[in-house]
């Protein structure tokens, strides 16, 4: 398998795009947010739900190996994953438009169920979660830039079973998210046959 | 802004018969910006907000590749424009970085303001004839040394017209920008004399 190398800028501007992304289904209207294609599958609002509780879990890990990362002076290489690192982390990355491995969400992963009798404002909290926890994803990216991260280990949402170099997790979390916005627009085409 | 800032973004706007109340109200449309080494200044996937004259320091124009490495499309530096244009005009998702290579201190003009400049003076007409003239011959010349050129005219014909700020940029740039590997950039710069 090919080494995984990984940059942070490659990673800043694929987050541009994915909160830009996120940032317009807003727009969408309500039943196609709510509305679930089968009984086994979530609606868009429950998939970014499910963005927002994953994040969750790496917030105060992420930003207490940041604090604790030396500054660092030189332009940096791409970090390179280590192996089974990196094939945890292409097992999330999307094939174009295609999930691989189609995986259960852990319990503690799951989306609450949303209260949508209050109309489409009281939907605003969800995206606006999403924007402040992945804008702390993008903070940090970019205080990773100057840092030392290297050494800096901390472990995944699942447990200390896997591990990640903060650059790693990164990249999964990233490549996570990607693979729900692929999901997204699965659901998006779903629903727009239904209502034809 | 100094007084010394300001005369330099007049004198690189030479061709706008500015009266002195003019003056006033053109130098309030900018706004000073430093920036430490390394920043970020325009990220891939936003908008570029502003056009930017430099005071002081370096940057780099660059896009990823499909590997995620950088290839370097420009630099801008001290008494020049910079920012990434295609994206200030059309205010779509730029697909480019801006980096500060060296700290950097930037004059900036938001989009508003700048077109508010073509209303109010018709001579920029005839500076932004010119300086997207600049901007297109410069893209021209490039275009033909990278498919026509060898690595070492390249070189040359770089070294040549550089000037000394970009002459202490790390060279992995300098030789992305020729479209060369950084080895051949340093075997040309120990064997070859321009």
């Amino acid at each position: 398998m090919a080494a995984l190398f990984i940059s942070a800028e490659n990673q800043i501007q694929r987050l541009n795009f994915l909160m830009e992304k996120i940032g317009s289904l807003q727009s969408l209207p309500i039943d196609m947010l709510t509305s679930a294609p089968n009984t086994q599958a979530w609606s868009i609002l429950e998939i970014i739900e499910h963005l927002n509780i994953a994040y969750g879990h790496y917030v105060d890990k992420v930003s207490d190996a940041l604090n604790r990362a030396k500054p660092i002076e030189n332009d940096k290489e791409p970090f390179k994953a280590r192996i089974w690192q990196g094939f945890i982390i292409n097992g999330q990355r999307p094939k174009g438009q295609t999930r691989k491995w189609k995986m259960k969400t852990m319990k503690r992963f799951e989306p609450e169920a949303i209260d949508t009798t209050h109309g489409k404002d009281h939907l605003g909290p969800t995206f606006e979660q999403f924007q402040h926890l992945h804008g702390h994803l993008k903070e940090a990216i970019l205080m990773g830039r100057h840092k030392n991260l290297r050494h800096m280990k901390i472990p995944s949402a699942i447990g200390s079973i896997v591990n990640f170099y903060l650059p790693e997790a990164f990249e999964f979390i990233l490549c996570h998210a990607e693979r729900h916005l692929v999901q997204i627009e699965e659901t998006k085409e779903i629903l727009s046959k239904k209502e034809l | 802004m100094n007084d010394d800032a300001f005369e330099q973004l007049c004198s690189f706007f030479s061709e706008i018969p500015f009266t002195d109340a003019q003056k006033v109200g053109f130098r309030a449309l900018w706004s000073t910006t430093e920036v430490p080494k390394g920043t970020l200044i325009t990220e891939a996937g936003k908008i570029e907000r502003y056009f930017y004259f430099v005071l002081e320091g370096v940057q780099v124009l660059y896009i990823l590749d499909q590997k995620g490495e950088k290839v370097v499309l420009g630099f801008s530096y001290a008494g020049g424009p910079s920012g990434v244009f295609d994206s200030f005009i059309a205010q779509q998702a730029s697909p480019t970085f801006l980096e500060a290579l060296k700290p950097s201190k930037l004059l900036k003009i938001n989009l508003d303001a700048y077109q508010s400049l073509f209303e109010q003076f018709p001579e920029f007409h005839k500076w932004g004839h010119h300086f997207f003239r600049e901007v297109l011959f410069g893209r021209l010349f490039r275009e033909v040394e990278i498919l026509t050129m060898s690595a070492e005219e390249r070189y040359i014909a770089f070294m040549q017209r550089c000037p000394d700020a970009l002459k202490v940029i790390p060279q992995k740039y300098l030789a992305s920008y020729l479209n060369m590997k950084p080895e051949t950039f340093s075997r040309l710069r120990s064997s070859t004399t321009y």
